[in-house]
């Protein structure tokens, strides 16, 4: 069972939130219409992950983008005007955007990656929490454990308490 | 920041939203203009063009590229200050960035789209287009990436894939809230959309991280993407075409009309989804300052311009600017200047620069003078390149001048389907900007 406590005030959400992580809850998800860095630090999350996506998209594209530049000159040879068919400072134009292009589809796979999404599975979520309320949810609650976290949300000041299913 | 008080946030996703979700007989009377616009003067004329062979423009042996071209380089500079600007406020933190650079990436994606279609128009059999990417062939064919238009091939499609992500992620959380304010087949598209975005912490956190890379990533690609435009005509030795001026004068001149085609979009914004709330004088003075810094970087490069020719002493360099300066396209040439470097000048009075009449006005003056040096750089030095008896002449055809019409036709279509299915304001960043949600605020 999962408890979600919506609060109308930012303080009240992060008092709940350092009291249920400091209890022991773990399952905790923290949402908000907005960003919110300290709720950020209290769920544990500093440097993200997808930092790691970035540079190896960035370093996959500069390696394939030059590599396709001359891997291209080398099948198909258009000798011009004498020149080298293997020239550097046009293939390092093409290395330069491929980096670049490589490095962002690696970020988008990153974020994927990383926060889960897309999930369109039924998972706990109150509709405000895209206007201007903040929900605490605790999961994998039963009997004692629930009855604890629910006194917690209600403590810190939530306007409303609901019961619902845990995430699929 | 907020000219008529501070909303409150549930007034922020109803104002946004409502622009989306209603829509009124006045939308669908410029919907159907825009379109019979794009459709008339763009798609008939092409597809004619398609039928007769590009002999119907009026490019000709000595002008083998002309208005197709000019008008690509300005939608590509057009599109420059939507992604770059946000990218760079991003970076640098600015909070008036928040109400205006969803729609600013808009012009973006859209000015490049439109850019592109140019090229299909000029390439002539354009079922060929593929040729130009990397695609393994029965052929054996692959593209020599030696040519700077190979070049314009990578940038551009890196740069159209980025603006596209970059403001897709961006409108993210916008879209859920598009779904949560919806119901029936809306709610279900937006749910998709959305990604099932919840707003959790670890979302918030991911997004953040990888918005601030897309952002890194996007900097250095703007730049790049237009100093390679200019490079199809630098790196080729046609006098008016090879100065190594070129790439920070065409970066420039891109920012410069993107600025003031921000200017233009914001005014109509304002007027007519009633954005009064939102963008505001904060905005526009940012915007005319900016524009000032812009046209006198512009009016130093174009100086520069003329000084190095003159100090090089190259004589077709030097008749080729006589020309530009004195032939046929001289009243053209004059007409950049003095929107470009003379008009924007009235910015420096704060009355102008706090008047949104005005400064469409000047906005749109500052685009016209930018669409007419693109085409100046075109029309008046490839045709005249080196021997006066190899010497032509480029007027263009009706069809050319249709086209170009039709092209805002297109943008402005894409511009309106755009604001009905994407927040065209960023309602969490517009959040951000208001007073937080706590009981001592």
């Amino acid at each position: 069972m999962a408890i979600l406590g919506t609060f109308a005030f930012e303080e009240d959400f992060l008092t709940a939130a350092k009291n249920l992580t400091s209890s022991g809850f773990d399952r905790i998800s923290l949402m908000s219409p907005i960003p919110v860095e300290e709720a950020q630090e209290i769920v544990g999350l500093h440097k993200s992950r997808v930092r790691h996506f970035s540079l190896a998209g960035a370093i996959i594209g500069c390696i394939g983008g030059f590599a396709m530049a001359v891997g291209t000159a080398l099948v198909f040879i258009l000798p011009t005007g004498g020149r080298a068919i293997i020239t550097i400072p046009p293939f390092l134009i093409i290395t330069y955007e491929m980096t670049i292009l490589f490095g962002v589809l690696f970020t988008l796979l990153g974020f994927h990656f990383v926060s889960g999404l897309p999930a369109w599975k039924d998972r706990p979520y109150v509709i405000s929490a895209s206007v201007d309320r903040f929900v605490v949810v605790v999961e994998g609650t039963t009997g004692e454990q629930a009855a604890k976290a629910e006194a917690i949300i209600r403590d810190a000041g939530a306007e409303e308490i609901q019961h619902v299913e845990d995430s699929q | 920041m907020f000219d008529h008080g501070q909303p409150t946030y549930a007034e922020v996703n109803k104002d946004i939203i409502s622009t989306m979700l209603e829509t009124g007989p006045k939308y669908w009377i410029l919907l159907g203009s825009t379109m019979s616009l794009a459709g008339i003067f763009f798609f008939m004329p092409w597809i004619y063009q398609l039928f007769v062979g590009v002999g119907a423009a009026g490019m000709n042996r000595n002008a083998v590229w002309g208005t197709y071209l000019s008008n690509f380089i300005f939608w590509i500079g057009l599109s420059h200050s939507g992604t770059l600007l946000s990218a760079v406020l991003h970076i640098t933190n600015s909070p008036w960035r928040k109400s205006i650079y969803r729609s600013a990436e808009a012009m973006t994606l859209f000015s490049l789209i439109t850019a592109a279609l140019f090229v299909m128009v000029h390439v002539g059999r354009v079922w060929f287009v593929h040729w130009s990417f990397p695609i393994p062939n029965q052929m054996g064919l692959w593209p020599n990436f030696r040519s700077p238009l190979m070049f314009d091939v990578m940038a551009i499609t890196t740069y159209l894939t980025a603006s596209s992500i970059f403001i897709y992620m961006g409108s993210v959380p916008d879209f859920a809230a598009v779904r949560d304010a919806s119901t029936g087949v809306r709610r279900r598209l937006y749910a998709v959309f959305s990604f099932g975005w919840r707003g959790t912490a670890r979302e918030w956190h991911t997004l953040g991280w990888a918005y601030t890379f897309f952002a890194v990533f996007v900097i250095p690609l703007a730049v790049s993407v237009h100093s390679i435009v200019s490079w199809d005509f630098a790196l080729s030795a046609v006098p008016g075409f090879h100065h190594t001026i070129f790439a920070p004068y065409f970066v420039t001149g891109a920012i410069y009309s993107g600025t003031a085609g921000i200017v233009t979009v914001m005014y109509c914004l304002r007027k007519f989804l009633n954005f009064e709330r939102y963008i505001g004088q904060v905005h526009l003075d940012s915007l005319g300052k900016l524009l000032i810094a812009l046209s006198l970087i512009w009016s130093y490069i174009n100086v520069l311009e003329l000084f190095t020719t003159w100090y090089g002493g190259s004589s077709f360099e030097l008749e080729a600017l006589s020309f530009r300066m004195t032939g046929f396209y001289a009243p053209l040439y004059w007409e950049m200047i003095l929107f470009c470097a003379f008009v924007p000048l009235l910015m420096l009075t704060r009355k102008i620069r706090w008047s949104w009449n005005k400064m469409l006005v000047i906005s749109i003056l500052i685009n016209i003078g930018m669409l007419t040096e693109r085409f100046i750089i075109v029309a008046t030095s490839q045709p005249r390149k080196f021997l006066p008896d190899a010497f032509g002449f480029y007027v263009p055809s009706w069809i050319e001048i249709s086209i170009t019409i039709g092209s805002f036709g297109i943008f402005m279509t894409l511009f309106l389907i755009f604001i009905k299915w994407v927040p065209s304001i960023s309602i969490y960043e517009v959040k951000e900007t208001l007073k937080p949600l706590r009981r001592d605020a």
